[in-house]
């Protein structure tokens, strides 16, 4: 729990910073673990670990109301993310409700892609009317060089889940973030695409993201967006122009800022927080400034 | 909605054909124009994407301004018309982005003026009257000119929004490349018309359009084309362009632009 004081003043800041009309409901996040992983990797935008998670896991119920309420609103595709959505013990169910709805992301660091969950997700993607799409987080091809970010044995668990996806004919897209020392940019997505290879995937899918300064990464360079960075500048583009996160505590503008109060649009409905959202937060200038999305592509 | 030409007025059809993404591919555009006269059209639409990909672009417009195309603008065509650097294809992959660049940096070089204004003329959708149903052309999405409805991802309740908020019975659109239908209750429906630009990486050179006759319903026909592809990738590769492109003329395979591609659409191709 932050103090008032530091909640009063993140609000303010949102208040105070230019802000993006929405548009429409293209995303739907959901926050199905809140930040409870069973990893805590170096980098984690929003601080993700085993012990007493910031922010909650969302009950069952509650992400059956945002997907069915999203789906009056004419959504698009669907995303699950956390912390680890597949420590929550109705993944499997919610991710069968979601595709009746709409194609379904689910954002994953692979360790807990048993051979009977990889069966039931194969399983899941024959039957539905629309794409499951799974991403796996890998930060670097190098053993050693993943394990230093994401911590030991991750790297040898992802790999495994690629492979359990992969020889049930599923497309899994490996996510990486440009933290490693290759760097990002195209160096990087060729790396990856030559270590899926050679693992055997013969349809290598690689989304990379940038490093955001916070979560664990946390450091207030002072730089903010302000209407001047806005000036000419399609606000559209970015993703909190139509995409909404639930997440535990309310609907939020984006992944990067789900559970933080100046993000927080509603805490009711969806359609309550179809309002401008605010660019208060240092992370918004890398999305400005990068034009990223969390989305698949 | 910006850009949109009124119901063409006092015009109901019976049956049309419409294409997307010709991509300067005179040759198939030449061929899809005579099909579609064969079977006995009252109009061909397009829905936009002329240039891009293949060799001379300056080669299809005569072929869609004499044969009477009514044509809307796609987002290649709005890039060209207003001078913009890249295609505004939405990819996000550096190694897409690359051949997007190279083909975008060719058609931008090889389009006359003229025709660069004719594309900017053009509107960004159309209304059509077939028989009872109200059509809504569009390029990408009614909503975005370069969003993708593939098959895959693309939910009836998107479409059911859709068709409420343009009050339409059919929305026609393409962008994607590979086309598809859903008829949804109430006999409205989604038709993805496909592209004749490229073959629809199913491992066939030919290429698709697609015939919309209003008879006792909505009847949805995918007409496959076949045409002198190999005479296309050989004037691709006499103009440099890279190899993978007519490697695809070719084969049918898709071997660029496969980010976007949803899993259930990219399983099926060969790359």
């Amino acid at each position: 729990m932050k103090p008032p004081l530091i909640v009063l003043e993140e609000r303010q800041r949102a208040a105070d910073a230019p802000s993006v009309p929405f548009r429409h409901l293209a995303t739907l996040w959901v926050q199905i673990t809140g930040t409870w992983c069973n990893l805590e990797c170096a980098h984690c935008i929003n601080a993700s670990g085993p012990d007493s998670p910031w922010l909650p896991p969302l009950d069952g119920e509650s992400v059956r109301r945002a997907i069915r309420e999203a789906e009056g609103l004419g959504v698009k595709e669907i995303y699950f993310t956390g912390g680890e959505p597949f420590l929550h013990r109705e993944i499997l169910p919610l991710l069968e409700e979601a595709l009746a709805v709409a194609p379904t992301t689910v954002l994953t660091n692979g360790t807990a892609i048993t051979p009977p969950v990889a069966d039931a997700l194969a399983a899941l993607a024959a039957a539905a009317s629309y794409s499951l799409e799974i991403r796996v987080s890998l930060d670097d091809v190098d053993r050693e060089a993943n394990d230093r970010v994401r911590g030991r044995g991750a790297w040898a668990k992802a790999v495994q889940a690629i492979q359990r996806l992969h020889g049930r004919g599923l497309l899994p897209i490996v996510t990486a973030t440009e933290i490693g020392p290759a760097g990002g940019g195209v160096g990087l997505y060729g790396q990856f695409r030559d270590f899926l290879r050679d693992l055997g995937v013969e349809k290598p899918r690689v989304k990379i993201m940038p490093v955001f300064a916070l979560g664990r990464l946390a450091a207030d360079t002072g730089e903010r967006l302000d209407e001047d960075s806005l000036a000419g500048f399609d606000t559209s583009v970015l993703q909190c122009s139509d995409t909404r996160v639930v997440a535990y505590g309310g609907v939020f503008a984006c992944p990067i800022l789900a559970g933080l109060d100046g993000a927080r649009l509603s805490t009711g409905s969806l359609e309550a927080s179809f309002r401008p959202a605010s660019l208060y937060h240092p992370a918004c200038v890398t999305c400005h400034r990068t034009g990223m999305t969390c989305r698949n592509g | 909605m910006s850009g949109e030409s009124p119901m063409e007025a006092g015009t109901e059809y019976r049956r049309i054909a419409v294409m997307g993404g010709v991509y300067s591919n005179w040759a198939a555009l030449g061929a899809t124009l005579e099909d579609a006269q064969r079977r006995d059209v009252d109009a061909v639409f397009c829905l936009g994407d002329m240039g891009g990909f293949g060799p001379h672009p300056d080669r299809v417009f005569p072929l869609l301004r004499d044969g009477g195309v009514h044509c809307i603008q796609g987002n290649y065509d709005q890039s060209l018309a207003s001078g913009r650097t890249d295609c505004g294809c939405g990819y996000t992959d550096p190694r897409d982005n690359h051949y997007a660049l190279v083909s975008y940096q060719y058609t931008f070089r090889n389009t006359s003026t003229e025709n660069k204004a004719w594309l900017g003329s053009l509107p960004a959708h159309r209304r059509v009257k077939l028989g009872p149903y109200r059509l809504l052309t569009c390029h990408g999405s009614p909503r975005v000119v370069n969003e993708f409805l593939w098959e895959s991802s693309t939910p009836n309740g998107l479409i059911q929004s859709f068709l409420d908020t343009h009050d339409t019975d059919v929305i026609l659109c393409t962008h994607t490349g590979i086309k598809w239908h859903r008829p949804l209750a109430r006999d409205r429906h989604l038709v993805n018309v496909g592209v004749i630009g490229r073959p629809e990486n199913d491992g066939a050179p030919r290429v698709w359009y697609t015939l919309l006759t209003a008879d006792a319903g909505l009847e949805v026909e995918f007409v496959p084309l076949a045409y002198d592809h190999e005479g296309l990738a050989r004037a691709m590769d006499a103009e440099g362009l890279p190899l993978e492109f007519a490697e695809t003329i070719r084969t049918g395979w898709w071997t660029t632009c496969l980010e976007n591609l949803p899993a259930r659409e990219r399983s099926r191709g060969r790359f």
